[in-house]
């Protein structure tokens, strides 16, 4: 069995030590890029949303290598999410790749045996004792926490930084030399030093950046490809970026706090004036997280969501009045094969102006 | 002292030279026709006979061009046009609330308040309402772009056109002349189309509040301007310079940013006289693969765009 995942933003580091530490043979499909998206649009259905074209891409990139099994996480929730497996499994057979798809689904919606079933093909297949296979575990997650810390706090220092560029080089850095270990351990040791790294840098703390949370669809926020890089264009910008959803956070509301209906709440019940109801995908947190976001002294917030994705245009047409009601400018981006960069980078360098000039005209007025 | 202001779109490449009180002194509108260098360059060869180099104090880019156009020149600033335009538009009005602007390729609105941005939008799926729609549509009916409006003012009983996107605008306005309606019906209907698509998709969920200003290449055809009044039922207002908003707005950005830094980078008209050349290569540094454009001018390399990482746009000297 060789196993190979989709891409989101730093899942690949965990997955890859996670199968490290299970000792299963894996392939990390090449980091998104055109060609990924090229293929994927190719097989895709025309209408289904960007990320499903850019999974598709990462799959058959990984099949060259090798791969025969994808992992996958499932959602029989109210958006097109829930097909991904079942759809991207049938495309692949159509075209003559035969893989396993391996699909983690909630027990609630498939049952506790035949999600046992499913982990058990996998563990079955790594070579290492029940209490390794425990710590694999345990150390991927480490793994994804740490990563998923160093970023927001580089994104955060991005808008203090003395020299500019810093935070994203040790950022990047850190990923490079990730990938050269295989040793779990030794990957929560590189992670530490460059959390010490980061706290090093020069920063210059009475510097008041803008501040702009990033909310939205997940996978688009997250995986960097997906959204045009605006994560590093920000960055550039000098100006302060906040994302509550990464993968780390997913994992701990989605799988360890969902058992006790826990998953989201305070985001949840900050949305709860505009849209009190889940609409699937994270519809109400996108509404929840904007309110957050203004009651935490942020100067905007930019929507990011693929084309036709369901929960995020009812969150779309909602936050109109979130920004009107809180005098809080909030963006959206809709992205998918056919965006074009440079109105995209004109719509984030306007929006980053417009919140200037606001505060520059509130700040000579007061 | 003048301040400079060139906005290079994708139909037109405008040059303004604008005074203290942001009188235009000099103002060119060119047609980039897809080569903006040569097109900035030409214009520069007919301004260096009005102005002296000397007399710039500040110059500023703005427009889908603005990069390259900054590199070229020396800009001061470098402005998205939502800005450029909502500046432009203030230093004219202060009292303007909504601007609708339609260029080449792109249509916007900006919402103001106070004086300041509070709101903009721009079309996103579809390109419907835009000038290179209307310029190819009067080619096709063999009309000069500048009379169009006035074949749009002479209709009486404008013909109702599908304009979801310019592709099925233009199928549908087929088949309505196929049917044999009246050019200037036509004409009409097409523009109504144009601004039904405009407030649909552009100005969706924004509200529209008086003073409302007309601005880009399209403001020039009035049938466009009546739809717009009869639509909303509000006066709209073409400014006088409407088609040279943007160059004036990174003109008068560019003269605050040179009186905070104190210096400005402008490297004079005389820039006219020399070649320039763009080359493109595909970078394999990574699995990016960008493709990264490069600047020279006689073999002296000028600037790099595109590579997202930086390994080649950082490594040079501005």
């Amino acid at each position: 069995m060789k196993i190979t995942f989709p891409h989101m933003g730093n899942v690949y580091i965990a997955a890859k030590f996670l199968l490290d530490g299970l000792g299963i043979d894996y392939v990390i499909p090449p980091l998104n890029n055109k060609e990924a998206l090229e293929i994927g649009t190719l097989y895709s259905p025309e209408e289904i949303c960007l990320p499903f074209k850019i999974m598709l891409g990462n799959y058959i990139q990984s099949i060259r290598q090798g791969a025969d099994t994808v992992i996958l996480t499932g959602s029989c929730g109210p958006c097109r999410f829930g097909e991904y497996g079942e759809l991207q499994m049938k495309l692949l057979n159509k075209i003559g790749h035969n893989l396993d798809f391996i699909v983690f689904d909630m027990p609630s919606d498939i049952g506790f045996d035949e999600l046992k079933r499913r982990i058990k093909k996998i563990t079955d297949a790594s070579p290492k004792k029940k209490h390794e296979k425990y710590m694999a575990l345990m150390n991927a997650y480490k793994i994804i926490t740490l990563i998923d810390d160093l970023e927001a706090k580089a994104h955060k220092l991005a808008g203090y930084e003395i020299n500019k560029g810093d935070c994203k080089k040790i950022l990047n850095e850190c990923k490079k030399e990730l990938l050269r270990t295989n040793n779990p351990k030794r990957a929560i040791e590189i992670l530490k030093e460059y959390h010490i790294k980061m706290d090093n840098v020069q920063i210059e703390k009475n510097r008041n950046p803008l501040k702009v949370a990033i909310i939205g669809e997940i996978y688009t926020i997250i995986e960097p490809f997906s959204n045009l890089y605006i994560e590093d264009k920000l960055m550039e910008l000098g100006v302060h970026s906040k994302r509550t959803l990464s993968p780390s956070w997913w994992f701990y509301n989605t799988v360890i706090l969902s058992p006790f209906g826990l998953t989201a709440k305070k985001i949840r019940k900050s949305a709860k004036d505009y849209l009190p109801y889940g609409v699937g995908g994270h519809g109400q947190e996108c509404i929840g997280e904007s309110i957050l976001a203004h009651e935490e002294g942020f100067d905007g917030a930019i929507q990011i969501f693929p084309l036709g994705c369901m929960p995020e245009i009812v969150s779309k047409s909602i936050l109109p009045s979130v920004s009107r009601d809180k005098n809080f400018p909030i963006l959206s981006l809709v992205v998918d094969e056919m965006t074009g960069e440079a109105g995209y980078q004109t719509r984030l360098e306007a929006f980053i102006d417009l919140l200037e000039r606001r505060r520059n005209h509130v700040l000579s007025r007061s | 002292m003048y301040c400079l202001g060139v906005d290079v779109g994708s139909v037109s490449t405008d040059i303004v030279v604008i005074d203290e009180n942001n009188n235009v002194i000099e103002s060119l509108y060119l047609r980039t026709k897809g080569r903006p260098i040569k097109a900035i360059l030409e214009g520069f060869k007919i301004i260096k006979e009005k102005v002296e180099s000397k007399d710039i104090y500040a110059a500023g880019t703005t427009g889908s061009g603005r990069n390259i156009a900054a590199f070229l020149i020396g800009g001061d600033v470098v402005k998205n046009e939502i800005t450029a335009h909502a500046v432009a538009a203030l230093s004219i009005d202060k009292d303007v609330r909504t601007i609708i602007e339609i260029g080449g390729q792109d249509s916007k609105i900006i919402t103001l308040n106070d004086g300041i941005i509070t709101d903009f939008a721009m079309n996103t799926v579809c390109a419907a309402g835009t000038g290179s729609f209307l310029d190819r549509q009067a080619e096709r009916l063999e009309i000069a772009i500048e009379e169009f409006g006035d074949y749009a003012l002479r209709s009486e009983n404008p013909v109702r056109i599908a304009g979801r996107c310019a592709v099925f605008a233009e199928s549908d306005m087929i088949h309505k002349q196929q049917l044999g309606f009246s050019v200037e019906d036509i004409v009409g209907g097409l523009c109504e189309a144009l601004v039904r698509n405009y407030l649909n998709n552009v100005g969706k969920g924004k509200e529209i509040k008086e003073k409302v200003f007309f601005q880009g290449g399209v403001a020039a055809n009035k049938g466009m301007k009546r739809a717009f009044e009869k639509a909303l039922n509000i006066e709209v207002v073409v400014p006088e310079h409407y088609n040279m908003m943007g160059a004036i707005g990174a003109a008068i950005l560019a003269r605050e940013t040179v009186e905070k830094a104190g210096r400005t980078y402008f490297k004079g008209f005389e820039i006219a006289e020399e070649n320039y050349v763009t080359a493109s290569f595909e970078c394999n540094g990574c699995p990016n693969m960008c493709e990264v454009a490069v600047l020279k001018c006689d073999n002296r390399i000028i600037g790099y765009f595109g590579d997202r990482c930086g390994k080649y746009s950082n490594k040079m000297a501005v």
